[in-house]
């Protein structure tokens, strides 16, 4: 059985499945992190809780309705590893609500996914970077560890289109990061490993070299680099949350790199490194309002002070309806500790540290295995997920159920 | 860790006997590490008590060779992380199954050498391996994409 791995936002389409029985026996082609979603998807499973104690669905569904009712501000929190189709109806009930709406990708890519949305960064799918692309560029990302297959499946080890003769002449990798990760250690032939300890002096130096100057730090880096990237037609940098976090906030300066770059060659932008559906919650939500993430449907806007980790901060909210995500193990725990203070509704197909202090959890299915739908790829490519076995109380079930409620 | 001859050698007893049917006791270092003599071919090292230390440390020096495909090929499951890139690179992959394991995707072979199963990689098919049989070339292409070392090889 051929199936789509939901394990990160690569969305591999060929792994394959044996069954001995019911039970999955062999996952093949997959990655470790692909494959241990498959081999261990029935354990740890959550079961329907109100206030600690194991009740029945209904009875869960109801008291969930109950709260949502009764609140007065409500946040909707996760989604990133949830289908388009349940984004969707969550985003809906938000609007019901006037609620708080948000997702990892505040702390993780979303800022890159919205300036691809608004055009200000140009950018590819991931089949033209396997066919077409020269210089192939992770900048602040380790994808060995991140994304298992990118470079494999989608980008350096490749042959097709245009490079047919592979990595071994027709592709050039630059690693740019703070430390050798496992990345860096195979930009070998025909690559550059660039150690930064400031992402803006690297910008600076691939500035200077364009408009011929000598750069004084990463002379020899950034002329080589620039002198590939004029040698082919399509290149492509894939920014992770090294480059982020390097920036501090700051756009400008990559946005005008990227501008700069494309005068002198074609250079295209691909976020690198986050939940299979991030890309999907911020598209869904880009057509829906104009923001990506961090929404408030009261105010109308998009800010900071709507990210759910400043609303469970400053005790903003009252309910919290968190859908596939683990706060408590993600976010600071002086943040994530609030969650026990107020009324946290929590729908997770596994137990996870945020279901044990919740008031309510409602058991779901995990999308690729039990949930079909779909799923927005890294690059922007839709994918249709199909499921193994197809589970009835899904995310989509249970959201709509809440929305019937209020 | 790669054993060299040169290790093998210095615990062997350095008489150039010829006992094995080799010239030196060199050339026989190199023929066992490439797996065409086995170390019980050295008949003085067996029979002489004085070389029995030297014996009990030879042994335990090629208790790799043991663990290692007939290519040389060890692989460190434990070290895998699934990234699938051996499998790409593999010159005889791209070869024989251009649009499968050499476009990115997973082999679409029937017996390909290596293949991802629950994670990590396994060896399907070493006859296939350009390092296997007679007339072989030592390409290390699989070795030398594998950030985490979990693929190496007997000669290092």
């Amino acid at each position: 059985m051929q199936i789509t791995c939901t394990g990160c936002s690569c969305l591999c389409d060929d792994i394959t499945l044996r069954f001995n029985g019911e039970k999955i026996e062999e996952v093949r082609n997959a990655c470790r992190r692909g494959a241990g979603i498959y081999l261990h998807h029935s354990s740890n499973m959550a079961k329907p809780k109100v206030d600690g104690e194991e009740v029945e669905l209904e009875k869960a569904l109801e008291r969930a309705k109950e709260i949502i009712a009764d609140s007065k501000n409500l946040v909707i929190y996760g989604l990133d590893t949830t289908t388009v189709e349940a984004q969707k109806v969550a985003i809906e009930l938000a609007e019901k609500m006037q609620a708080y709406i948000d997702d990892c990708s505040t702390f993780c890519l979303g800022d890159f996914v919205e300036m691809i949305l608004k055009g200000e960064l140009p950018t590819a799918t991931l089949e033209d970077v396997k066919n077409n692309a020269y210089v192939i560029t992770y900048w602040g990302t380790d994808p060995y560890n991140s994304l298992p297959r990118h470079m494999s499946r989608y980008t350096y080890y490749p042959r097709g289109g245009k490079r047919q003769r592979g990595y071994e002449e027709d592709r050039y990798l630059v690693v740019v990061d703070v430390r050798k990760s496992h990345t860096a250690k195979l930009a070998k032939k025909n690559a550059r490993f660039i150690k930064v300890d400031d992402d803006l002096e690297l910008i600076d130096a691939f500035m200077k070299v364009m408009n011929g100057k000598a750069p004084e730090k990463f002379a020899d880096d950034a002329a080589r680099v620039i002198r590939e990237m004029k040698k082919a037609d399509f290149n492509v940098i894939f920014g992770g949350l090294g480059l982020k976090y390097g920036l501090n906030g700051n756009y400008k300066p990559f946005i005008e790199l990227t501008k700069k770059l494309n005068e002198i060659s074609k250079v295209y932008f691909i976020p690198a490194g986050f939940h299979a559906n991030m890309r999907g919650f911020n598209e869904t939500l880009f057509e829906k309002t104009g923001c990506v993430n961090r929404y408030s449907f009261r105010e109308q806007k998009c800010s900071n002070d709507f990210a759910f980790s400043r609303l469970i901060e400053s005790n903003a909210v009252d309910t919290a309806l968190i859908i596939g995500s683990d706060p408590l193990n993600s976010l600071p725990f002086d943040v994530a500790k609030n969650l026990a203070k107020i009324n946290t509704i929590v729908i997770d197909p596994r137990r996870s540290f945020t279901s044990e202090i919740a008031k309510v959890v409602l058991p779901s299915a995990i999308s690729g295995v039990e949930q079909s739908g779909t799923m927005v790829r890294s690059d922007g490519v839709k994918v249709e997920v199909k499921a193994v076995v197809e589970k009835d109380v899904n995310d989509v079930y249970l959201l709509k159920d809440l929305v019937r409620a209020v | 860790m790669p054993i060299t001859p040169m290790e093998v050698y210095k615990l062997l007893p350095k008489t150039n006997c010829k006992r094995c049917g080799e010239q030196t006791c060199m050339s026989f270092a190199f023929k066992v590490i490439n797996r065409e003599k086995t170390i019980e071919d050295c008949k003085p090292l067996f029979e002489e008590e004085k070389y029995r230390s030297q014996k009990e440390k030879l042994i335990k020096l090629l208790e790799p060779l043991n663990k290692a495909t007939e290519t040389g090929l060890i692989v460190d499951e434990s070290k895998c992380v699934g990234c699938a890139n051996c499998i790409v690179v593999c010159p005889v992959h791209a070869a024989e199954d251009p649009f499968g394991a050499g476009s990115g995707f997973g082999p679409t072979i029937e017996n390909p050498i290596l293949r991802m199963e629950n994670g990590v990689v396994k060896v399907v098919n070493m006859e296939m391996c350009r390092r296997y049989g007679k007339n072989r070339t030592l390409c290390v292409a699989c070795r030398e994409n594998c950030p985490s070392d979990a693929i190496s090889f007997l000669e290092g």
